[in-house]
Order: C-alpha cells, then sequence, then structure tokens
C-alpha cells in the first residue's frame, strides 16, 4: 500500500513542479509588470519634461536708437517702458534678413521671436541705459514653434508634414511656414540659435503663449493652500487622535466618530470639492478660487489620513509610560501632554506629512471649488484667486498648442521632485525617531 | 476690520489675561500660605480665565459668521427694486451677485444704474455696521468675562479640573469632527439634490436612458429642456471601473502573493516602496498619461489590425487607472496574505503540498474575505476617481458596452457641469449634485461593506 | 542548572544508550542544525523503529521540535537553517538531490503543536492531501479515503452529519484529531507528532494518546512532548534531549526507573524541567 502511494506521488511531481514555475512565473510577470508601468510612466513624463527647463534664443543685432525705439536719450523711466521695443525686435530682424518685404513674410518674420522678448529688452535697456543709440548684440527668446524644431535639432530641409506629406513619416511637424524654415536655417548655419536654461518656467505665472508660461503662480498658490490645511488639520487631528486613543469612553459616540473617520478616508475625493462648493462658497459666501477654502476642503480630506496615522502612533507608546505618569499624581491631561505626546511626535508628524503629499497632489476638489483659473498674477494672501500646481498640470495638459505638453511634463516634474523630497523627509523622521520598546 | 485682525487681537487679549490671571494667583496664594494653599497651580488660574475669555468670543465670532449673511440678504431685499423681484428668483440672484461683486472688489461706482449704486452703497454700508458690531460685541465680552474670571480666583476654586474638563472637550470636539464632515457632504448633496428631484422625476434620473445636461437659458431657446437620463453616466463608469479592476486585480493580487509568500526580506525592502510609488503619484498625472500616452497608443494599435478604436476610449482610461490601483489592491492583499497564519501553511508543506499549491488551495482560501474586502475598497475608490477619467474619457454619454469607444462617467459629468460659469440654481448645476449624491451613496455602501468585512477577517486571525 | 550538572553536560561526548534499533524505517546519524550563525542541534543520531513510538523529551529549547522537524525537512521553509550530517528513510538520503520534497513529505506526515485546520471544511480538510498527490481516481475512491481516515482518527461518528462543515467549527481535540486524520489521508509511512497534545485538555489528550497506540499498528511515529508521563504512557522509546545534544536514549520503562545519565536522572526527577 505504501509503495503504491510512493508512486502515484512521484507520477504527478513533474506536472505539479511544472505548476508551481508557472505560478511563480505570474508573480514576478505581475512585479516586473507593475515596476515597468511605473518606468514608463516615469521615462516618458521625463523625456517629455526635460525640455520644459530650457528654451531656444535667437541672436540678433538690435539699433536701440532715439528713431527705433521712438523715445529721447533722456527719457525718464517711465517713458522707456513705453517705448517701441518690439519695433525695434522687428526692425533689427528686417536689417538681417533685407530680401523681406511683403506685408505677410514680414509678419512671418516677427513671429520667429516670442512675444515676451519686448519685455526682456525693456528689461535689458532699464538696466544698461549707457547702451542707448548703441546697436546690441542680444539673445532673444524664440517663439514655441522655433523652440520645438531647435530643441529636438530637427532638420530643416525636411518638407513640412501637410497635405501630400501626411504620411512621411520623416516629414516636420510644424506650423512654421517654409519661409520662416529657411531664415532660420540662415540663423542655425550662423550659429545664431541657442539652446540653454531657462528660468522663465519658475519665474513667470501662466500665459497663453507656451513659452512664457511659467509654475510660479501655481506654486505659490500650492504653498498657501498647503499652509492652510496644515494650520488646520495637525491641530485638530492630533487632538482628535488623543481623544479617540486616551480618553475617549467605549460608548455609541466613540463608534459613530471611528465608523465615520473610517468611512471618510475612502470617500471619492470629488464629493469633499461638492461639500466645498455647497456649503463654504455657496452658502458661506466664501471667495471661488482662493487657497483658503481650498486649505479648507483639502484639510476635511486629509484629517481621516492623518488621525489614523496619529493614533497608530500613540498606540506605539508603551502604557507603561502612561502608568509610571500616573503613579506620579500626574492627571490625565498632563500624562498626555508632558509623556505621550512627545514621544509619538514623530509618529505623528510622518503621517501629517504623507497627509499633506496626498493634499499637495489633489486636484478634483479643488476644480469644484473654482481653483482652475487662469492665473497669470502671483497671489498675495490667501484670499487671491490663485491655482495650485496639479491644477495647472490639468489646465496645460488641456491647451491645443503642441508646445504645451512639455510645459506640463515640466509642471509634473517639478510636483513630483516636491513630492519626493515630502515622502523621503517623512521616511528619514521615521527612521531616526523610531523606537522599539 | 477684517476677521483676522479680529483674531489677533482676541489672541492679544487671551494672552494678556493669560499673565493677569496667574499673578493674580500669585498674589491671592500669597495671602493663604503660598501656593500649597491653593487648589491648583497659578498656571491653571491662569488658563481658566484666558479660556472665560477666548472660547466665548469665538463662539460670537463664528455664530455671527455663520447668520450674517442671511441676515444681510434679507435687510438688503427691501432695497432690490420690484420689478426685479417680479421677473422671479433668477433675475433676483442675478441682481443680487451683480451687487455682491461690485461691492467685494469696491467699485461701487462702476454699477451704471443709479438703483444698482443705491442697493450697493446700501449693502456695503451693512457690512461696515456688522463688521463694527462683531468687533465691538467680541470684545466687550470677552473682556468682561475676563474680568469676571479674574475676580473669582480663590484657593477653592478647582481651576485645574475645569481646565482639563475644557481640553477633553476641546479634543471630543476635534474628534465630531469627522462626523460634522459627514453631515456636512450628506447635507450638501442632499439637499440639492432635491431640489434637482423637483424639478427632474427621480424615476427619469434612474431609468433614463438619454443624458444631454445643456439647458439653455430662455425658455424659448432650442433645446430648452435637457434630458436627464443617468443610466449612460452609470454604465460608462461601470465599464471603465470594470477595465480597472481587471487589470488591477490580478497584477495587485499576484504581486502581493509573491511578495509575501515568495521574495526575500531584501528584495521585499526594495520592490515594496517602489510598488507604493505607483500610489503616490498624482491622479493628475496619470490622467495626462492616459491622454497623452496610452490612449494614443491603443488607437494606434487597434488601427493596425482594423479596428475603430475612439481618440477617447474607455479602454485607455481604464487601463490606466487600473495602474494607478495596482498597489492598493497588492498593499492590501499582502496585509492579509501575512495576517494567515504560518501554521496553516505548516499544515499544508507537512502533507507535502508545493508551495504554489498551499497558496492557491490553503493561504488563499484563508484570506479570502479579506481580499475581498480589500478589492470591494479599490472598486469603490475606482468608481469615485476624476482626474483621470475627466483627462483621458469622454463627454459624450453614451450607452455602449465596448472598450474601444468612448464613454463619460459620473464624475467626468460632475465636474464638467460644474466648472466654467454657472447659475447655481440651473438643473444643470444640481444634476451634478444628484450625480454627487448618487457616488457618494454607492462608495459609501461598498465602504461599508468592505470595511466590516476586513474587521471580520481581522477579528477571526487575532 | 546545578555545577555538577553542567560539568556532567560538557564533558557528553556520545549519547549514553542504544541509539540504533534493528528494523529501522529511518535513521539519523550525526547530525547538526544550525540556525544561521547559531547551532541548535549537535551530533545527534538516532534511528526511529517500525510499528514503534519514539518519544523525545527534555526541557523547553531543547532541540528536540528542530530535529523532529529535520525528519521530513520541514526547515527547508526556514531560509536561514542549514542540516548536516545524514537522515534516511529506507535508506534513502533526506538530503540527497534525488529525494524530493514534496514526495518525502508525502511519506512521512506530521501533526503540528497547535490544531492547524484549514479554511475549508471537515471532508476537504481530510481530502486535500489525497486530492493533490492525485490519490483517488474518482470521487467514490476520495470518499472511501475520507471516511476511512476520519474512522481510524477515532473522528468519524463524531462529524460524519456535518463533513461540510469548516474545520475550525470542531472542537480543540476533534480539531487535532482531524488533523491526524489529514496525514493518515495520505497514508505516510511515518508519522511525526510535535507536541499534539499540549493545547488540549486531559480528556481529549487521553484521547488522542489512545489513537497514537492503535495508529503503532501500522506506522512508525517520532513524538515530541514536554510530559514525561505521556512519554511514559505512549511510547516504546525515549530519547532525552538537553541543550541540543541527545543525551540518553532507551527503552521507556527503563528510562524513566533507572536512567544511567546524571542529566537524564534530574529532569525526571523534576529537578529543572
Amino acid at each position: 500500500m505504501n509503495n503504491a502511494t510512493t508512486e502515484r506521488v512521484r507520477a504527478t511531481l513533474k506536472k505539479r513542479y511544472l505548476k508551481e514555475k508557472i505560478f511563480r512565473g505570474f508573480g514576478i510577470t505581475a512585479i516586473a509588470a507593475s515596476l515597468g508601468f511605473l518606468v514608463l510612466l516615469l521615462g516618458s513624463i521625463l523625456i517629455k519634461g526635460l525640455p520644459a527647463f530650457q528654451a531656444t534664443y535667437l541672436n540678433v543685432d538690435i539699433e536701440l536708437t532715439e528713431d527705433v525705439l521712438d523715445i529721447s536719450a533722456d527719457a525718464s523711466t517711465e517713458e522707456l517702458r513705453g517705448a517701441n521695443f518690439s519695433g525695434a525686435i522687428n526692425q533689427a530682424l528686417r536689417d538681417r534678413f533685407p530680401e523681406v518685404t511683403k506685408r505677410k513674410q514680414r509678419r512671418q518674420l516677427s513671429g520667429l521671436v516670442s512675444s515676451g522678448a519686448e519685455y526682456a529688452l525693456a528689461d535689458y535697456l532699464a538696466e544698461n541705459r549707457d547702451q542707448f543709440g548703441n546697436t546690441v548684440n542680444l539673445w532673444l527668446l524664440a517663439d514655441d514653434e522655433v523652440d520645438a524644431l531647435i530643441k529636438r535639432n530637427k532638420d530643416l530641409t525636411q518638407p513640412i508634414k501637410r497635405g501630400k506629406n501626411k504620411n512621411n513619416e520623416s516629414a516636420l511637424i510644424t506650423r512654421l511656414s517654409e519661409d520662416q524654415l529657411g531664415w532660420l536655417q540662415s540663423f542655425k548655419d550662423a550659429g545664431d540659435t541657442n539652446v540653454r536654461f531657462s528660468s522663465t518656467f519658475f519665474t513667470n505665472g501662466d500665459s497663453r503663449e507656451p513659452e512664457q508660461a511659467g509654475i510660479r503662480a501655481a506654486l505659490i498658490g500650492s504653498a498657501y493652500t498647503l499652509l492652510i490645511t496644515f494650520v488646520l488639520s495637525f491641530p485638530i487631528a492630533v487632538a482628535a487622535a488623543i481623544y479617540l486613543e486616551e480618553f475617549a469612553p467605549q460608548n455609541r459616540w466613540t463608534d459613530l466618530v471611528e465608523v465615520n473617520i473610517n468611512n471618510l478616508a475612502a470617500v471619492p475625493s470629488i464629493v469633499f470639492g461638492l461639500l466645498g462648493l455647497a456649503i463654504f462658497i455657496n452658502y458661506l459666501a466664501m471667495p471661488r478660487s482662493a487657497p483658503v477654502v481650498g486649505g479648507i476642503v483639502l484639510s476635511l480630506m486629509t484629517l481621516p489620513t492623518i488621525i489614523i496615522s496619529s493614533r497608530a502612533a500613540l498606540k506605539a507608546v508603551p502604557p507603561s509610560i502612561r502608568e509610571a505618569a500616573r503613579g506620579l499624581g500626574a492627571s490625565p491631561v498632563q500624562v498626555v501632554t508632558h509623556h505621550v505626546l512627545p514621544l509619538a511626535m514623530p509618529g505623528i508628524l510622518t503621517g501629517t506629512i504623507i497627509g499633506l503629499a496626498q493634499a499637495l497632489g489633489e486636484t478634483a476638489p479643488l476644480l469644484m471649488i473654482g481653483m482652475v483659473a487662469f492665473i497669470v498674477d502671483i497671489p498675495q494672501s490667501v484670499t487671491d484667486p490663485s491655482t495650485v500646481l496639479p491644477v495647472q498640470v490639468f489646465l496645460w495638459a488641456d491647451a491645443p498648442e503642441r508646445a504645451f505638453t512639455e510645459r506640463t511634463s515640466g509642471a509634473i516634474l517639478v510636483l513630483l521632485a516636491f513630492l519626493v523630497v515630502m515622502n523621503l523627509t517623512a521616511v528619514l523622521l521615521r527612521k531616526k525617531f523610531e523606537r522599539r520598546w | 476690520m477684517t476677521v483676522i485682525n479680529l483674531l489677533i487681537v482676541t489672541a492679544v487679549l487671551t494672552l494678556l489675561y493669560f499673565l493677569f490671571g496667574r499673578q493674580r494667583a500669585y498674589s491671592v496664594a500669597k495671602g493663604n500660605g503660598g501656593i500649597r494653599g491653593m487648589h491648583s497651580l497659578p498656571t491653571h488660574y491662569g488658563a481658566l480665565v484666558a479660556l472665560w475669555c477666548v472660547v466665548p468670543a469665538l463662539f460670537i465670532i463664528v455664530a455671527w459668521k455663520l447668520l450674517e449673511p442671511s441676515v444681510v440678504d434679507s435687510l438688503l431685499s427691501s432695497s432690490i427694486p420690484a420689478e426685479i423681484r417680479a421677473q422671479g428668483d433668477m433675475a433676483v440672484s442675478l441682481y443680487r451677485n451683480e451687487i455682491n461683486n461690485a461691492v467685494d472688489s469696491a467699485r461701487i461706482s462702476s454699477l451704471s444704474d443709479p438703483a444698482k449704486q443705491a442697493t450697493a452703497t446700501r449693502l456695503a454700508g451693512l457690512q461696515k455696521y456688522a463688521s463694527y458690531g462683531l468687533f465691538a460685541l467680541t470684545l466687550c465680552v470677552a473682556t468682561l468675562l475676563g474680568f469676571l474670571a479674574i475676580g473669582r480666583i480663590s484657593p477653592t476654586l478647582e481651576a485645574r479640573h475645569r481646565v482639563e474638563a475644557t481640553v477633553q472637550g476641546f479634543l471630543l470636539a476635534c474628534a465630531s469632527i469627522a462626523i460634522l464632515t459627514t453631515i456636512g457632504i450628506v447635507l450638501s448633496v442632499l439637499f440639492e439634490s432635491i431640489r434637482f428631484f423637483n424639478q427632474v422625476s427621480f424615476v427619469e434620473f434612474v431609468t433614463g436612458l438619454k443624458w444631454s445636461p445643456q439647458t439653455a437659458i430662455r425658455s424659448d431657446q432650442v433645446g430648452s429642456t435637457g434630458s436627464f437620463g443617468a443610466i449612460p453616466l452609470f454604465a460608462g463608469t461601470m465599464l471603465i471601473s470594470l477595465i480597472a479592476m481587471l487589470v488591477a486585480v490580478p497584477f495587485g493580487l499576484m504581486s502581493a502573493i509573491y511578495l509575501a509568500e515568495y521574495a526575500s526580506s531584501s528584495a521585499r525592502a526594495v520592490i515594496k516602496p517602489l510598488l507604493e510609488m505607483l500610489a503616490g503619484i498624482p491622479t493628475v498625472v496619470y490622467g495626462f498619461f492616459a491622454a497623452l500616452t496610452v490612449a494614443p497608443w491603443i488607437k494606434g494599435i487597434g488601427e493596425s489590425i482594423g479596428l475603430s478604436v475612439a481618440s477617447e476610449s474607455a479602454l485607455a482610461a481604464g487601463l490606466v487607472m487600473g495602474i494607478m490601483i495596482i498597489p492598493f489592491v497588492s498593499s492590501l492583499s499582502d496585509d492579509v496574505i501575512t495576517a494567515v497564519p504560518q501554521s496553516m501553511r505548516d499544515g499544508s508543506f507537512g502533507l507535502g503540498a508545493t508551495h504554489s499549491e498551499t497558496i492557491r488551495k490553503v493561504v488563499i482560501p484563508a484570506a479570502l474575505p479579506g481580499i475581498v474586502g480589500g478589492v470591494l475598497l479599490a472598486a469603490s475608490r475606482a468608481i469615485g476617481e476624476t482626474m483621470i477619467v475627466v483627462m483621458a474619457a469622454g463627454l459624450a454619454a453614451k450607452l455602449t458596452a465596448n472598450p474601444l469607444e468612448a464613454v463619460t462617467t459620473v464624475t467626468v459629468q460632475i465636474v464638467t457641469l460644474l466648472t466654467g460659469d454657472q447659475e447655481f440654481d440651473s438643473a444643470k448645476t444640481l444634476a451634478a449634485f444628484a450625480l454627487g449624491l448618487m457616488l457618494f451613496v454607492s462608495t459609501l455602501v461598498l465602504n461599508v461593506i468592505a470595511l466590516y468585512v476586513v474587521r471580520r477577517y481581522r477579528e477571526q486571525y487575532d | 542548572m546545578s555545577d555538577a550538572a553542567k560539568e556532567a553536560f560538557d564533558a557528553l561526548k556520545e549519547t549514553v544508550g542504544r541509539v540504533t534499533v534493528d528494523d529501522p524505517k529511518m535513521q539519523a546519524q550525526n547530525v547538526d542544525v544550525f540556525y544561521g550563525d547559531k547551532q541548535a542541534i549537535y551530533d545527534v543520531t538516532l534511528d526511529v523503529a517500525k510499528n514503534e513510538v519514539v518519544a523525545m523529551i527534555g526541557p523547553s529549547g531543547c532541540g528536540k521540535s528542530t530535529f523532529l522537524r529535520c525528519l521530513n525537512r520541514m526547515n527547508d521553509t526556514i531560509p536561514s537553517c542549514k542540516v548536516t550530517g545524514d537522515i534516511t528513510l529506507e535508506g534513502e538520503s533526506l538530503y540527497s538531490k534525488d529525494m524530493d520534497p514534496v514526495l518525502l513529505r508525502a511519506r512521512v506526515g506530521m501533526v503540528f503543536q497547535k490544531p492547524n485546520p484549514f479554511a475549508k471544511s471537515i471532508y476537504d480538510n481530510v481530502a486535500y492531501g489525497p486530492k493533490i498527490h492525485g490519490l483517488a481516481n474518482n470521487r467514490a475512491e476520495l470518499d472511501d479515503i475520507v471516511e476511512s481516515s476520519l474512522q481510524r482518527a477515532g473522528l468519524f461518528d463524531e462529524v460524519k452529519d456535518r463533513l461540510t462543515a469548516p474545520g475550525t467549527s470542531l472542537s480543540g481535540g476533534q480539531q487535532q484529531r482531524l488533523c491526524i486524520a489529514r496525514t493518515i489521508a495520505v497514508s505516510p509511512e511515518v508519522i511525526l507528532m510535535d507536541e499534539p497534545c499540549s493545547a488540549l485538555d486531559p480528556i481529549a489528550t487521553a484521547r488522542i494518546e489512545e489513537l497514537i497506540d492503535e495508529l503503532r499498528e501500522n506506522y512508525a511515529i517520532a513524538i515530541v512532548t514536554h510530559s514525561m508521563q505521556q512519554a511514559a504512557r505512549v511510547s516504546q522509546r525515549t530519547a532525552y534531549f538537553h541543550l541540543g545534544k541527545l543525551v540518553e536514549v532507551g527503552e521507556t520503562k527503563r528510562i524513566f526507573t533507572n536512567p544511567s545519565h546524571e542529566l537524564t536522572e534530574n529532569y525526571i526527577t523534576g529537578r529543572f524541567g
């Protein structure tokens, strides 16, 4: 009988080990695929987004003379601002290509340079008044279509992908005309194009022109919103966690609170947006698009997360510490404030940072309360209309200009960098203060 | 005289009263055999006095700010011209909005109509009086109560008990904010939904097959009544969530199994945080990825094999949403799998089972309730996910089960209906709240069931 | 441990008593076991005979469970565990390449300290082993195996009306007999029992002990127990372990009435344990 068993088992072994291998293979595949998605996602955004930190500049000789600028040499700073800088730039381009005479062509020629270049020129002259009357050699910010071609080092002599060239793989995808490509080629041949790091992306607010659009306004908006979120959610969450962990009696109210907290942690974020819209904006008439409302909504949303992790941190403090303090005659409140809370603080802070990182990446509820606005000016206070970084990403992702893709990815990279820093801080905090009882 | 200023002044007053109270306690103590002769420490007396100052003040500010809008509104209605009031609620609310905006931006003079200017001036005046009134009332009450509290300091006053009871009351109040939030959510979606169902029948909403919420402003325009049949939205939500779950459950579960059962602890230490990174990426990033990378890619593949694929296909949105949910499923499953007692695995190994047999036939059946709970939580997350579908799914409500076509979802419609210019009372905006109610109720049901299942499971092995 | 006992332990080079039997089912020779750098078993040589119960006793942490788990390679599931020396089953080496751990465990079954029924029905718990090993050709054969295994474990009459109830719904003693039935269902040649009664009440314990005596007719049995009375009641041979060393082996009767080694004597007279 026993030998029969042995034989029967032996007969099944090959198949069973094959199954074992296949099953293991599934597991490895699942993990590899998940990590593959991560790499693909980050990789595609990194490739698309890195160029956002650079811009293309064209080298032009500009006459800063009285007749071109249409102001006198002793003009006040105010008057200087009103000078005809765009005229000066156009003149410089025409001087470079004297063969361009037709009106339409001239307009196209001016289109090579960004409309923001005149402000850069104005700033230059304001700082270098002694250059007035001279011809100066300057690098001007190029238009986004030019930028796209030069950055990717495209062959400008290729046919353009339009009409009959639609299926030609190597054809250029651009909105520039053939004339414009020709001029650009001559800039390139002369070595008068340059791609370099540009701080515009970090110093400007939003703009309709991709090459001038930046994330400054959104960053400040995010900072204000996050500040409000922290100020509201941290004390409330810690207080709630202390109550539930240290003082709450076993009754139905406590049960109700616990069930509510667990449920709120799983309520879709957009529902918090509806709450914000109905109660804070429509009922309490708080300002739309303001970081203060965004902060309130996000703190309601992150409260459960922070409460849950704070409770875990409080629970990790051994009861012996509480007993020792109570044995010395400390009141329950003193036990908590003097002994338990300081020991639990690193854990609570870790949870708070993770909750805030979540809030920083949140978009949907902020759309509901109108933080989805075109914000050029940097918000000055928590009640000014503003937007936040993820919403800026959403807005740019929707924009039709191709160059905004690069801006969007760039903004995502900045957002992810902040998230990485926050999460790393949380991890380090936990590592540094981790205690084993 | 903004509220911020008032709060700052109140805070300073509170601090002063704390110092006065403590000082007073010291001097009272001198006449009563020192601090030991007092019931509590001087700090406690100071804190008690400060509480008497700050708590009523905050109460007054909050109550005032809650009541002010409706009181000002009703006072103002008398100065709204009769002919506007005759045109109905919509006209009145438009009128009010214009006045409010003018006053808020301090540009009363920019209003063309003298009647409007008069109303606006009156509103500005009312607001000014209101803020002075609040300021005066708050500070008077705070000062008076603080003063009275100082007078009551005596050796028998049980200051510490009272301060600690107040602290505990504050803690309880903070904990109860969770309940308030839930109530706030329910009220905000419920009230607007009821108003919506007064205009559109509930039955039509939950059984209608046509969704086109674009209502014209005036009744004589074309398409003046929208259709609010939400079935296509529910179907679209289900379709995309289903695709997401089809991606997330197998990948998440298998990853969890591998990590919990096969991976060495060092591999686990590397892989687990990497997987969790997927969960930490903001959803707007996934949306961008879905719309810009995955959707064109699926369209390209589909077209190369002769299928017609919409550029905002349900498949693209569902696929990317699935990727987003993988770490959610895997970390919840990982928890329940590791909670299965080792003795059960030993029992299976002891009988000669291979590792995969043990997992498939012993560990997974034992962990099943917990895994199901985790999957339900993940499903609730898929249903409520907004940004991915807003960016990568369509806007047109279409009733189809074909994942290659564009469908729309409940959350997409909520965002579309509520972003941009809107009047608050139209059926179109109210519909968003009715959808919000549906979303809240369905995710709540899923969450409650899931949390219950998971809790029962945990208790079983504790 | 007294100084004298410590000296006796340090002086111990070789197991006292006869470690081999005439008709061995399993033979362990010079077995050392390490957990990482820590050695848990020192040079143990011991036979398990057919149709006999060998009991392993000793103070907790003496390595008796570790040794038992080597006999069907259960230690494989612990990555840091390393076994040297040789263990054979019917002359085949357990730790050689040709020996398949799955097949080995089908031949050498194990019953654990805490009853560990699977989260399945009573029927499926017993049918699990035959199913994974493909021991039944059809449903009827499987039914027969389940019924006879439950009968031999003395559980059938108690559960025959509720075979579909979950295994966890049984009492502790019933659960342990279920686990024994589960082990028998695979028709092993050897059954290892790791303190099978430590989680049970005295009545359930008595029931299991009776069962062990009945099972001896068909199987070679090795049992680890922390109870000397149990060892005396169920076993024919007894092995005394101390801090990873096998101190003394012999007929149960002799060990408990006339131990040769000082440490064994100390243990059974209750001077430490």
